[in-house]
């Protein structure tokens, strides 16, 4: 072989290989564009959408919620402007100096600040909370020493403000941020840690008309999560406005005259439901839950042996003592045991087998008629009724009359109530005694009823046997007043008990307050109608040593006019003693002021007539 | 056969305009990823890297008209010259994202290691073409495994484990071509897999976990997988057509980091999408078959091997930094020719292109 031959086959051998090399450049080359197809074109809208993802968050705007006014227009609940203090430490250029500046402001020290902002830096640098509801001294102090303070900011929030305070309290609720053990649940599922819900009461019930819509700052974030700009704005949506059946000035006569005493009181328009006041006290000022709460604050509330977050007027369960007597004369009148002359005497005492039961007169009442025996509440009389009308008749007039059921107002925590069981056997099978009717019969023993379920009560002996579903939102609105929900009033039952049972109870009622126990309700002018009870307590004994526990619970209802009722309320005083006494003077003070309040075309009566049309 | 217009042929103005095309697009790319919350100083860098082009486009030009022969006489002192360079950055070289790469010659940071794979390509050559007589003995390979893995190993003390690689690979592809067996090829593989973990003991920490990650991409998604997932995101959000002219918010945002060096493709890919990639791809595909036709027609070895190890350089960068890109290879850190950001791969680069204009405007005059 030549080596010319030698060197061109060289030649020819390197050329292959640089074809070879050339195939495999450009098989190379359409991996890589393969690749890129995959990537842009079939994955091209997955991966644009996590671009997007990591690129832009939504900062929420807290919708103001709706207000809540009364029957007249007067504000109840509102929204008050809030700042909170927020720290971005990456604008700060000098940490130290920033936050020494800051705490001279605040009146706290570095040390804390700092604290707080390590504390409460996240995974995503956002700028950290460091105060909410700042004052306006605060506010002002800052905007002034702006220049000086980089990466402090104050960012502004709708506080829910309750402009009278405790008033209402327990009815209206309060919102506080949705708890940790509340996310965890099914229903918080759309919630947000750090999210602000309506807790209790109204607020709770009708968060969802309330709330409204936040709103929302779309942000475009860096990868370290720090805001660059602003994208796009959602304004939020205002929360709905409710506009209550309650009256404000009667709920502030209602408020001062339980002052200082621990117990509820209702009261509601008799031929409609709706409720005109209610009030538990003692109360607890609502306010505390919008700004953070200390531990301390939550301890004074929870422990207080009064329960002040209690609405004793739906929560509360009570012997109703003397004010069941009601029942027990109805029942004993349906049955036809007795009619409104039968006498029976009252001599103090009265003898069941080998038990004495007392009447609270000592030397008792001498003979008494219906009237006279409701007048006087005599418990001798209803002793003897109780046995002739039966525990099953008794419990059957309880039953229409709403008690032992919740009365369907539709708050949460209303409790029940007891009624005693209808005997389904001989007494001795159901360890039904006698005694025990005797004692169902004034309302001792094994009955209690809520404050909402007497008034209710009450308000069906008052119109003639209609039981109603007690009502307290009469509409929901708009901030433009476009009409979202407009209730009206809603029939539970026509009780089946005899109209003219029910008069001549009425007329034992105006008899409490003409020349009976409930004297102390009587007004110029008014015929009052009403029932005084004073219910022992028995279940606090044991506790006994917090002063006036062992006091009874004084009660009275009452409605007005006699003969054609605007007003029914039911008073329960916690360990307050007679019900004459110390319950009566209060009804009778919420009546005087109810009749001198000048009263406005009414829309709920409206509603009545009209009802709400659809949805 | 000569024809007197083959005889002084003129510049090759589309392989010009191509490398100066993609270093101009480079400058167009780092300008539009550097967000407006950037550092004062990523958004100076296009600035810089323009100035690096300027330069560049004149080094190539300047590169035609030295004669290669000249370079061929420089082989040996210019191998030798930057050997010596790679030695002192190890002794007193800058320190920049953890390694020791550059040596500062007054406000200019210089890496000797980047131009060591030209100055390798062209010792090579100058190797082979006095050798040209001996090739079919197996010991005539003996001196250029030396020749590269000493450099290497200075740069994998650095470390720059893409550099090293590249290194391996250029010089391996030309030794294949000059006729290494594959069966030598399998037997130094076994031995360098023999001293891999060696080799793997002198990794970095952050190089280990690259390789690892790559390996196991699931292994740490927010740490060195971040790197990768975000490129790929930064890339499949391009989409088609793109999302426009500065509106690469992966890049711009910093939710891909390197994204002016060895990810800037992504901000390609982002904001032109597929087929801003595509025509990118296809620019490089043209520069590697103007040179491949370059080594194919070469009436010399010198030439011939010298255009084949550029071609074979680019090829490789190319292939390796959007494969990474796309997730399909490991993140080595290796820059993409022309297009990263960096002075010295740009002259580097320009330098290689320069030289296959300047192949191709004297091969016929020898």
């Amino acid at each position: 072989m030549s080596r010319e031959r030698e060197i061109s086959n060289r030649y020819a051998s390197f050329q292959k290989r640089i074809r070879v090399a050339a195939i495999l450049v450009s098989a190379a080359v359409l991996i890589l564009v393969l690749r890129l197809w995959a990537l842009q074109i079939l994955e091209g809208d997955r991966l644009l959408q996590l671009s997007l993802n990591n690129r832009l968050r939504l900062r929420p705007v807290e919708a103001p919620r709706g207000l809540i006014l009364d029957r007249n227009g007067e504000l109840m609940v509102e929204n008050l402007a809030s700042f909170d203090l927020y720290a971005t430490p990456e604008d700060m250029s000098d940490i130290e100096d920033t936050m020494r500046r800051l705490a001279e402001i605040l009146q706290s020290s570095p040390d804390e600040l700092r604290q707080r902002v390590s504390q409460g830096q996240g995974s995503q640098l956002e700028p950290v909370l460091l105060r909410k509801g700042v004052d306006e001294r605060i506010v002002a102090a800052i905007e002034e020493h702006k220049i000086d303070l980089p990466g402090v900011s104050l960012r502004v929030r709708p506080v829910r403000t309750y402009p009278n305070g405790g008033s209402a309290a327990s009815l209206l609720g309060y919102v506080a941020e949705v708890s940790r053990t509340q996310l965890k649940s099914k229903e918080f599922r759309d919630f947000r840690p750090g999210e602000t819900m309506g807790q209790a009461g109204i607020e709770r019930r009708y968060d969802a008309f309330i709330r409204g819509v936040d709103g929302g700052e779309q942000v475009e974030v860096n990868a370290l999560g720090k805001v660059s700009r602003p994208i796009q704005q959602v304004e939020p949506q205002s929360g709905f406005n409710l506009h209550l059946t309650l009256d404000n000035r009667l709920q502030r006569v209602a408020e001062e005259a339980l002052q200082g005493r621990s117990g509820a009181l209702i009261a509601v328009h008799p031929s409609t439901g709706e409720i005109l006041a209610m009030v538990s006290q003692p109360s607890y000022d609502p306010n505390q839950f919008s700004q953070r709460m200390t531990p301390d604050q939550w301890r004074k509330l929870t422990g207080d042996p009064h329960h002040p977050m209690q609405n004793k007027g739906l929560q509360g369960q009570y012997a109703p003592g003397s004010i069941f007597k009601l029942v027990t004369a109805l029942a004993a009148l349906e049955k036809g045991s007795i009619t409104p002359e039968t006498k029976f005497s009252c001599d103090g005492a009265f003898s069941l087998g080998s038990h004495l039961f007392h009447d609270w007169k000592k030397g008792g009442h001498g003979t008494l008629d219906l009237r006279q025996a409701i007048a006087n509440s005599c418990n001798i009389y209803f002793y003897n009724t109780a046995l002739k009308a039966g525990i099953g008749e008794i419990t059957r007039v309880a039953g229409e009359l709403g008690l032992g059921a919740p009365s369907g107002l539709g708050l949460s925590g209303e409790a029940r109530g007891i009624i005693p069981p209808k005997p389904t056997g001989p007494p001795e099978a159901g360890g039904w005694y006698p005694g025990n009717t005797v004692m169902a019969g004034i309302g001792q023993g094994m009955v209690t009823v809520t404050p909402m379920q007497a008034v209710m009560m009450v308000s069906a002996i008052a119109n003639g046997g209609s039981l109603y579903r007690p009502w307290v939102v009469r509409k929901v609105e708009t901030l433009d007043r476009e009409m979202i929900e407009e209730y009206g009033s809603e029939l539970v039952r026509k009780v089946n008990i005899d109209p003219d049972n029910l008069a001549i109870v009425r007329e034992g009622m105006q008899a409490v307050v003409s020349e009976g126990t409930g004297g102390r309700a009587k007004i110029p002018g008014l015929r009052v109608a009403g029932k005084t009870g004073t219910a022992q307590v028995v279940e606090n004994k044991k506790n006994g040593s917090q002063r006036g526990d062992q006091r009874d619970n004084a009660w009275f209802e009452a409605f007005a006019p006699a003969d054609n009722p605007q007003i029914a309320i039911a008073v329960v005083v916690e360990h307050g003693g007679f019900g004459g006494q110390v319950a009566a003077p209060i009804a009778k003070s919420l009546l005087e002021a109810w009749f001198k309040l000048p009263k406005e075309p009414r829309p709920a009566r409206v509603a009545e007539t009209e009802p709400a049309e659809g949805d | 056969m000569l024809t007197s217009r083959r005889v002084l042929p003129a510049f090759d103005w589309r392989l010009i305009a191509a490398a100066a095309g993609l270093a101009a697009l480079s400058v167009l790319i780092i300008y539009s990823t550097s967000g407006m919350h950037a550092s004062l100083f990523r958004r100076s860098l296009y600035l810089k890297q323009a100035t690096w082009m300027v330069m560049g486009v004149f080094a190539m030009v300047l590169l035609c008209v030295v004669p290669y022969r000249t370079t061929w006489g420089l082989a040996y002192p210019l191998y030798a010259f930057l050997l010596g360079a790679l030695l002192l950055v190890a002794l007193i070289g800058r320190t920049g994202m953890g390694a020791q790469r550059w040596l500062s010659i007054g406000s200019f940071a210089f890496q000797p290691s980047e131009f060591m794979k030209l100055s390798l390509i062209i010792l090579l050559a100058r190797y082979f073409e006095d050798h040209k007589d001996e090739l079919h003995t197996p010991r005539i390979f003996i001196l250029p495994i030396i020749l590269t893995l000493v450099p290497m190993a200075f740069v994998l003390r650095q470390p720059d484990l893409g550099t090293a690689i590249m290194l391996l690979l250029i010089s391996t592809s030309i030794l294949v071509v000059m006729g290494l067996k594959i069966r030598y090829l399998v037997l130094l593989g076994a031995a360098g897999a023999a001293v891999a973990p060696v080799l793997w003991h002198f990794l970095h920490d952050y190089q280990k976990n690259r390789v690892l990650v790559f390996i196991y991409p699931d292994m740490d998604p927010m740490g060195a997988g971040y790197h990768v997932a975000q490129s790929k995101i930064a890339v499949g959000s391009g989409g088609l057509i793109g999302k426009g002219w500065m509106a690469a918010t992966q890049s711009q945002l910093n939710f891909l980091p390197e994204n002016h060096t060895d990810f800037i493709f992504a901000g390609l890919a982002e904001q032109w999408g597929f087929i801003g990639s595509l025509g990118l791809l296809l620019v490089y595909a043209y520069l590697l078959s103007r040179g491949l036709r370059l080594a194919k027609d070469a009436h010399d070895l010198f030439t011939m091997v010298t255009s084949f190890g550029i071609v074979c350089m680019m090829a490789w960068q190319v292939v390796i930094n959007v494969g990474m890109v796309t997730g399909i290879m490991p993140v080595v850190g290796i820059p993409l020719p022309l297009l990263s950001y960096g002075g010295s791969s740009m002259l580097m680069n320009m330098l290689a292109v320069g030289f296959l204009l300047n192949i191709q405007k004297h091969r016929y005059l020898y």
